[in-house]
């Protein structure tokens, strides 16, 4: 990435990659306040990396994520993006290199959607062909057909379509950093959900580095690489990936804000693919009293119903979850069907394996990390 | 209004709607009441015999020339004067409206309700021994002072009433001051500011009457000479054409403010 060795800025040292965004000793302190919103925070966010910024009302959480675009100028510290020391160069300006969501979502009601994402790209001065294409593309990428919407004023959206709207527009001058605050926050649980399972999609196609603050720590579980949790005074008390922040809280004020559901909120972030699953034997009139479950399958070798499961004299019915999901998933959907046994299939409906509600509890084994 | 028919009950949920053709039809009204005004005015004329005896001042305030004359001063009073109230009170509107001006908005607020509350038959004649003197300047000065308040007021408020979430993310987008001020406030500002400069319009109609005691003209010449001479029925038929003036003007001004708010927000 960095093969010319400019060295003007003086790199962080012992990072194997080099950081998107950087602030280093950054602090804010509001004319007629006596305490800092934040105060001497260095941090570095990954590039790629989405990295959710947490914490109680009035952490500095939304301060610090606005001083990385200079909405909010700093009091003191330097802010480094992508090697460039930007903490005094013009603020319009960077502002065009950096997306910006809001949980208002703010489109402009006088300006179609198209004409709300072609924003940037026109101040960037692009042509009108080039910001026509792209606006096409964007709505294609948050799954909204361009012919029905583009024309569309944002008054006749619902709030999840705004919202979409408001990630495309982020996303318009394909910058490398996304500025996210609270983007889902207004937006009813069922939509939110869907909305983030999207982001997360488009995010595999544009991985972008991402700030997102979130008051939200299942959000934060769900769609961190890593999380930043502050506390008050805006202090940033640990920086960490999801699964060590639920593991291992650095202090009583994270383990406290983390909680008791810790160890459920963790389900999720074990995904059914790493998984070690017991192993299934696929009988066409085997031994039915061996020590792992039979299954029928038909011609296409796809799976039908249980023929025996060890244990149970007579099987019980057949629950099968998609290996793209997560251990929460597979619990969520054996408390559903009162299932003790789900069969993890994959995208073609095969099996893969099986997950047993005692192993939960006791054995459950991740395969060798890749 | 409508009258209570057998159809009302039907008609009702079709009113209620919001629907363009009903608010088109709205926009119909003024300009028949207008016609219909000043046909019957200048019907009323053409049957008056105006050679009778002691008839004569009368038909020369009538007379239809002389009247068309006082109608283009009456015009002119108000178009230079609104143009002015617009070139004034917009800029110092959006100058009062920054957050930098802060509490000044407010303060200078409150001294333009003080000047609106000048009558403007004092400050006409006030302004007549002003520098300026009798005539058409001291009148446009003294209709300015009497209806600037409106559009600046409608102009500060229709700039602060913006939500906060759109200038939010023009500025997180990389908009400086200057383009957020002119691609996103002021579209979203426009249609309460128009609605000031209408009633800046319909002020300064009526208030220009008065600018005949100047000597600055306007259809208040002839008025103002039917009162003297206690001719009732003339001073009434000029009196309705400058409220024909007056729903004229506004109409237009109200189809502008249509114009403008089908297209904006």
């Amino acid at each position: 990435m960095s093969e010319t060795t400019e060295v003007t800025t003086p790199g962080p040292a012992g990072s194997t990659t080099r950081p998107m965004i950087a602030l280093e000793g950054v602090s804010k302190t509001y004319p007629g306040q006596h305490s800092p919103a934040v105060e001497e925070l260095t941090l570095e966010v990954p590039e790629g990396a989405i990295v959710m910024l947490i914490g109680p009302s009035g952490c500095g959480k939304t301060t610090t994520l606005k001083m990385m675009n200079r909405l909010i100028e700093p009091s003191t510290g330097r802010i480094i993006l992508d090697g460039d020391d930007v903490t005094s160069v013009n603020a319009d300006q960077l502002r065009r290199r950096i997306g910006y969501v809001i949980q208002q979502v703010g489109l402009f009601p006088h300006m179609s959607i198209g004409e709300n994402i072609g924003m940037v790209p026109k101040m960037l001065g692009w042509d009108r062909a080039r910001i026509a294409a792209r606006v096409d593309e964007l709505l294609h990428l948050v799954g909204m057909e361009p012919g029905q919407y583009r024309d569309r004023y944002p008054r006749q959206l619902s709030g999840g379509q705004q919202q979409r709207v408001g990630v495309a527009r982020g996303l318009a001058a394909d910058p490398p950093v996304m500025l996210m605050d609270e983007p889902f926050g207004a937006i009813d649980p069922i939509t939110r959900e869907r909305l983030q399972d999207e982001f997360l999609e488009v995010q595999r196609q544009v991985a972008k580095t991402i700030c997102f603050v979130t008051h939200d720590l299942t959000e934060a579980v769900k769609l961190g690489d890593r999380i930043a949790i502050f506390g008050a005074g805006g202090r940033l008390r640990q920086y960490d990936t999801p699964d060590e922040i639920l593991t291992h809280p650095a202090d009583d004020f994270v383990a406290e804000f983390v909680g008791g559901g810790a160890a459920v909120r963790r389900l999720s972030l074990l995904d059914l693919a790493r998984l070690q699953l017991d192993e299934v034997v696929v009988s066409s009139g085997g031994d039915p009293a061996g020590r792992h479950p039979v299954l029928a399958v038909d011609d296409a070798g796809r799976p039908q119903r249980w023929l025996h499961v060890p244990g149970q004299d007579t099987p019980p019915p057949l629950v099968t979850v998609p290996v793209g999901g997560t251990v929460y998933d597979a619990v969520d959907e054996m408390l559903n069907t009162r299932a003790a046994l789900v069969l993890v299939v994959d995208d073609d409906g095969m099996s893969r394996g099986a997950l047993r509600w005692d192993a939960l509890v006791g054995d459950l084994r991740a395969k060798g990390r890749s | 209004m409508t009258v209570p028919t057998t159809a009302t009950p039907v008609a009702a949920p079709a009113a209620a709607r919001r629907s363009l053709p009903r608010r088109s039809r709205a926009l119909l009204v003024t300009p028949t009441i207008v016609v219909v005004t000043v046909g019957l005015v200048i019907v009323w004329i053409r049957s008056q015999d105006f050679t009778a005896p002691g008839r004569a001042p009368e038909g020369r305030a009538l007379d239809l020339g002389g009247l068309l004359a006082s109608f283009g001063e009456h015009v002119y009073l108000v178009a230079i004067s609104t143009l002015v109230v617009v070139a004034i009170s917009i800029p110092l509107g959006i100058l009062l409206s920054r957050p930098s001006a802060g509490r000044l908005g407010d303060a200078v607020l409150a001294f333009g309700g003080f000047m609106q509350a000048l009558p403007p038959f004092g400050v006409i004649i006030i302004m007549a021994f002003s520098p300026l003197g009798f005539g058409a300047p001291s009148a446009i000065v003294a209709l300015v002072i009497a209806s600037f308040l409106p559009v600046l007021t409608n102009t500060v408020v229709g700039l602060r009433q913006v939500d906060a979430s759109y200038i939010e993310a023009a500025r997180g987008m990389g908009m400086s001051a200057g383009m957020t001020l002119r691609l996103v406030e002021l579209p979203l500002a426009v249609p309460v500011m128009v609605a000031g400069i209408r009633v800046a319009l319909v002020l300064n109609v009526g208030t220009a009457t008065l600018a005949t005691f100047i000597g600055a003209g306007g259809l208040g010449t002839p008025l103002l000479s039917m009162l003297k001479l206690g001719r009732t029925d003339a001073a009434f038929a000029v009196a309705a054409l400058v409220a024909a003036l007056a729903l004229f003007v506004d109409w237009l001004a109200a189809v502008a403010e249509q114009v403008v708010r089908g297209s904006g927000g």
